[in-house]
């Protein structure tokens, strides 16, 4: 225990000279993260004082990165409101179910023909179709794409993603942590899972004039310690349902997003969402022997290229469907094939329940290519629906518009 | 009047988009942070941006009181005034000449003699909002004076002439 704190001081450290590595080449952490985690573990030398192995403060290093999931997901539950939902729309509803069902079908029969067992193809599907909300919304704001058409449909869609990852990990956790075998037991633990969601769902609806009261707290000091409290309690509980506790933070988050302090509460939030959020990925690299990556390369490979072919069709279709043109619809598929967070923390679901150890080298080849190549993708998005109209002709080539730009520039 | 639609960008802020009379298209968002950014397309194309500018809270606040026309700043010193009603609000600059230098708000008996009230003494590097009888004019610094049009000139009279 002695020098722990200087153990998780490194490492801390050392994730702080990653992120600014990354801020200077204008990229998402989250790749430059996994990497360093994968660089540094029981593999690295000891330098001097220096002990980059980090095996006696690994276990304080996962337990802040698993702190860092359910900051996470509570901010994604605080941002995600009900009734915002209820009135995103059709087309948002159309782009959402076509993106995560295209994905998911797409992630599933991957998973069966590559040979994996049922859980485990799943597994792989949930992973496909969760979209990275942190990479988009960063990429949305450093391509200054903010204020483009497309703009609020992406956001929607990964909103509604967001949705469907709640559902699909409290149903995952059902089914996986349950440990029931009988096709009964399955059902229970299942419906165990989905009646703990709708009861959160009901306390949006319902119980806001109450929360409303009960967070009525003047004090910053005493108002945090109440939030945090409660979000770690219920996160806990959850596992105790067998429901994980990224679930429980989530809908926790959900709980409160209704109320008039969701504002407040989100504040106080990202800072610390910010630095959890950083540790996780770390400790996720951390957990990955760079050894075993070459296990899973081609099925990695094999699944990114299915999902930029699966998101550009379904990127496609939602934007059509939403009458924006095809060059916007190119947008929609390229912004929001980032895969990130979210992947992970399905992954870790998989591990965690005891499935096979191949999801872990998988998961982090699969998330590090798309973390890396959708933002480049959504950057070069020009080139490509350039290249795309030669082939399908969607517009023809406007001599006066071409005129026009080159003047403007 | 164009037309302008609001929408929530979760994660984001808030978006405006408005298209004006003059065929103008621009955006507007509002990020969570503070941040502003303005984009401008074109007319033909609607997709692509002409141009875009990000600004910082207090910029944006600073130039929409410039488009609203209600923009002024002590910089400038000129008498710059913003009429509410019967009530106004104008900048005067305290010139060395001035009768009034070095004299408190007291001894000038300024609200007594014009019934103007002085809002705020702003001096190189300090500024007092809501001075007491106590606080000195001093030459070069600049007040906020608030009244009616007459006790406004009545102050400015007195000011210069003691």
């Amino acid at each position: 225990m002695n020098h722990m704190i200087f153990e998780v001081g490194t490492a801390l450290l050392l994730v702080a000279i990653a992120s600014l590595i990354a801020g200077k080449l204008k990229f998402s952490i989250i790749p430059f993260l996994i990497v360093l985690g994968m660089f540094v573990g029981p593999h690295a030398p000891v330098i001097g004082i220096f002990d980059f192995t980090f095996v006696k403060s690994q276990d304080v290093i996962s337990l802040l990165g698993r702190i860092g999931v359910l900051f996470l997901l509570f901010y994604i539950g605080l941002e995600f409101s009900v009734s915002k939902l209820i009135k995103s729309g059709r087309n948002i509803v159309f782009g959402g179910t076509i993106y995560v069902l295209l994905n998911f079908i797409i992630g599933l029969v991957y998973g069966l023909v590559a040979q994996f067992p049922i859980y485990e193809s799943l597994i792989i599907a949930g992973m496909l179709s969760v979209s990275s909300t942190a990479i988009v919304a960063k990429v949305l704001v450093d391509l200054r794409r903010t204020g483009n058409a497309e703009t609020e449909l992406i956001l929607g869609m990964i909103l509604f993603d967001d949705l469907f990852l709640a559902v699909f990990l409290s149903v995952m956790s059902g089914l996986l942590l349950g440990g029931a075998t009988s096709i009964g037991g399955i059902f229970l633990s299942v419906g165990i899972s989905i009646a703990y969601m709708l009861l959160f769902f009901v306390i949006a609806r319902k119980g806001t004039p109450l929360l409303n009261k009960l967070l009525n707290i003047t004090s910053n000091e005493i108002f945090i310690i109440v939030v945090f409290s409660l979000l770690f309690f219920v996160a806990g509980f959850s596992e105790k349902l067998h429901v994980a506790e990224a679930i429980g933070a989530l809908l926790f988050g959900l709980a409160l997003s209704e109320t008039e302090h969701s504002k407040r509460i989100e504040h106080l939030v990202i800072p610390f969402r910010d630095f959890f959020g950083a540790v996780f990925f770390f400790s996720f690299g951390l957990s990955i022997d760079p050894l075993t990556l070459g296990d899973a390369a081609w099925l990695a490979i094999g699944a990114v290229v299915l999902t930029i072919l699966a998101n550009m069709v379904a990127g496609m279709m939602a934007g059509r469907n939403a009458g924006l043109s095809h060059k916007a619809s190119t947008n929609i598929g390229l912004t929001v094939m980032a895969r990130g967070e979210f992947t992970i923390i399905v992954a870790n679901l998989g591990i965690y329940a005891g499935l096979m150890p191949l999801l872990k080298p998988f998961s982090a080849l699969y998330v590090l290519i798309l973390a890396i190549l959708g933002p480049l993708l959504a950057k070069e998005s020009k080139p490509i629906y350039g290249g795309l109209n030669k082939i399908f002709k969607w517009s023809k080539p406007k001599v006066k518009d071409k005129i026009k730009v080159d003047n403007a520039q | 009047m164009g037309i302008i639609r609001e929408s929530d960008l979760p994660g984001i802020g808030k978006k405006y988009q408005i298209d004006t009379v003059s065929g103008d298209k621009m955006v507007v968002i509002i990020h969570d942070d503070g941040r502003r950014e303005i984009y401008h397309f074109y007319d033909e194309d609607p997709e692509e941006t002409i141009s875009q500018v990000t600004l910082e809270d207090e910029e944006a606040r600073q130039i929409a009181a410039i488009i609203g026309g209600m923009s002024y700043k002590p910089k400038v010193l000129e008498t710059v005034q913003v009429t509410l009603e019967e009530l106004v609000i104008e900048w005067c600059k305290i010139e060395a000449s001035y009768a009034c230098v070095n004299k408190s708000i007291a001894e000038l008996q300024v609200r007594q003699r014009t019934g103007a009230t002085i809002l705020a003494i702003v001096e190189k590097g300090k500024q007092k909002i809501n001075p007491g009888p106590d606080d000195l004019l001093s030459a070069n610094a600049t007040l906020v004076i608030a009244g009616e049009r007459q006790q406004i000139k009545q102050l400015k009279h007195l000011l210069q002439n003691g």
